[in-house]
């Protein structure tokens, strides 16, 4: 296997875009690939993710990327896996360079959704759950996530509070960074009073539907002979999967796949929890920060919304947990989410995260689900 | 060459379809391991052995868990806020449903007794079992 970087990552700023998808795709990609030094002709392959694409009534949006960037004879495929798509793309971009089936790839994920009333973006999120058993029952993407909060209050009597701490950490990481959604602040307050959407979930539990597009170009170590970034070594990337149902997991207190890929990348990577600066985590409900935090092994289970209430994954502490805001606040592009968490390992390890630094940044794991935790991705990076 | 058993199961459109008829839950027991599920497969999701065998699950149980949808599904416009629950069936096997009644957390608690009620409603609905009349 050969050894692995991520040596270019760029993305727009999330929320709402005016352009297409197709265009902010291109524009990030080409963003990233002049940033890596690299040129459009280097890519041997473009994999794509763009999950609800066919919102905007266009599938197969790869060719016209590669087009778009003066590559049309390149390969493309979409590569989908709900919220978890632009992470699975990069994991077969790994798969072909360290394989050494390609020299350089370029990962692009991107949604948009704005267009569309929140009743029909709602409905497009609960495909990616079962969706006879489980949406066809009433539930919602929120619903599902606040069904896993209620069992999580129940097991551990935690108070609403501890999720609040999460809400406000993200925001206020949010809030310096220049490709977030929301860049404001929210104080516990505005939290508790804001309005209840499937309880025990309110308003500001809920990652909000954004529009965004964000791209990463993976190269071969060997491929790289002047490299003008500091390169991401990709030290793991791994993939699992769960039962998509509720109703036949073991127990609602984490998330089978989760817990099965972090046990993956942590093996592949030779390194423990203990050894990882800083974390990007699929935080699109305040409890999923909680039982990512669990699931990944940093802390035991049923501790860490009380740690979080404690301080201890604000950005400046011990373990820094979305420095970039996270799904929470720096928006959820469902199907650029993956890549732009690499976006902000990528920024933080090169300098570019100004005003928003980690105290350290050698290391760094990131958590990328796909919906429910039917998927799961977790990558783990360090400088060379 | 293996071929799949002669009594595959039956279709996802039938498990929402049939109670219709009969008020029993459909479902699948696992022949090797004896989980019993509700999900549609070929094979059991917890040990991997192929062949399911056709069950009417319970249809009273236990709510696992549950949330208060204020914001509903495309198909429930007119009926939030309702409870989404995740129930475990007496005597084995869980399932996901509605209640259609429940309107605030405080009506409803992990641990309450609920039992199967189909009405005219889409989905697999449940009512309190304090509850006398059936929902709808």
């Amino acid at each position: 296997m050969r050894e692995t970087w991520v040596v270019g990552a760029a993305s727009n700023r999330f929320g709402k875009m005016k352009e297409s998808g197709r265009e902010a795709a291109t524009r990030v990609a080409m963003e990233a690939i002049l940033q890596s030094g690299l040129a459009p002709k280097d890519i041997g392959y473009t994999f794509v993710s763009n999950a609800f694409g066919i919102s905007e009534h266009q599938g197969h949006i790869g060719p016209l990327i590669n087009n778009g960037l003066g590559i049309p004879g390149v390969p493309s495929a979409t590569i989908e896996s709900a919220c978890s798509s632009s992470s699975a793309a990069l994991h077969e971009a790994f798969v072909h360079v360290a394989g050494g089936f390609l020299d350089a790839a370029l990962v692009v994920g991107v949604e948009k959704l704005s267009h569309l009333d929140t009743l029909a973006a709602t409905s497009y999120f609960a495909v990616g759950a079962d969706y006879p058993f489980e949406a066809k029952n009433g539930a919602t993407f929120p619903g599902l996530y606040a069904t896993l909060a209620s069992a999580y209050r129940h097991a551990y009597s935690t108070k609403d509070e501890m999720f609040g701490a999460i809400a406000l950490k993200n925001h206020a990481n949010a809030a310096r960074n220049p490709h977030a959604h929301f860049q404001k602040e929210i104080s516990m307050e505005t939290y508790l009073g804001s309005p209840m959407i499937a309880s025990p979930l309110r308003l500001y539990d809920c990652c909000p539907f954004s529009d965004g597009a964000a791209a990463v170009v993976v190269a071969a170590k060997e491929f790289m002979t002047r490299p003008v970034t500091e390169p991401l070594v990709i030290r793991a990337s791994a993939r699992a999967g769960s039962v998509t149902d509720m109703q036949d997991r073991p127990d609602l207190l984490g998330l089978p796949s989760a817990r099965l890929a972090a046990e993956k990348a942590f093996r592949q990577a030779k390194m423990s929890p203990k050894e990882i600066d800083f974390l990007e985590v699929h935080d699109c409900f305040t409890i999923a920060e909680a039982l990512a935090l669990e699931d990944l092994g940093f802390f035991p289970r049923g501790t860490a919304a009380q740690e979080s209430l404690e301080g201890v994954t604000a950005r400046d502490a011990k373990l820094p947990v979305n420095p970039s805001g996270g799904l929470k606040a720096k928006g959820h592009p469902v199907s650029a989410t993956g890549a732009s968490q690499v976006v902000e390992v990528f920024e933080q390890m090169n300098g570019l995260a100004k005003g928003r630094e980690v105290p350290k940044a050698e290391t760094a794991l990131t958590h990328n689900v796909g919906a429910t935790g039917g998927s799961c991705s977790v990558h783990i990076f360090s400088r060379r | 060459m293996s071929s799949l058993p002669s009594d595959a199961p039956h279709s996802i459109a039938e498990y929402f379809h049939g109670y219709e008829e009969d008020g029993k839950i459909r479902g699948f027991r696992c022949r090797s391991c004896g989980l019993a599920t509700a999900t549609w497969g070929l094979a059991c999701s917890r040990c991997g052995a192929i062949g399911l065998e056709e069950i009417d699950l319970p249809t009273r149980g236990k709510v696992l868990a549950y949330t208060i949808l204020h914001v509903p599904g495309d198909e429930f416009l007119n009926d939030a806020p309702y409870a989404y629950v995740v129930v475990e069936l007496d005597g084995g096997g869980r399932v996901t449903g509605w209640m259609p009644t429940v309107k605030q957390e405080s009506d409803l608690a992990i641990g309450d007794a609920v039992r199967f009620a189909p009405s005219y409603k889409p989905g697999v609905q449940f009512v309190k079992d304090s509850e006398g009349a059936r929902s709808g």
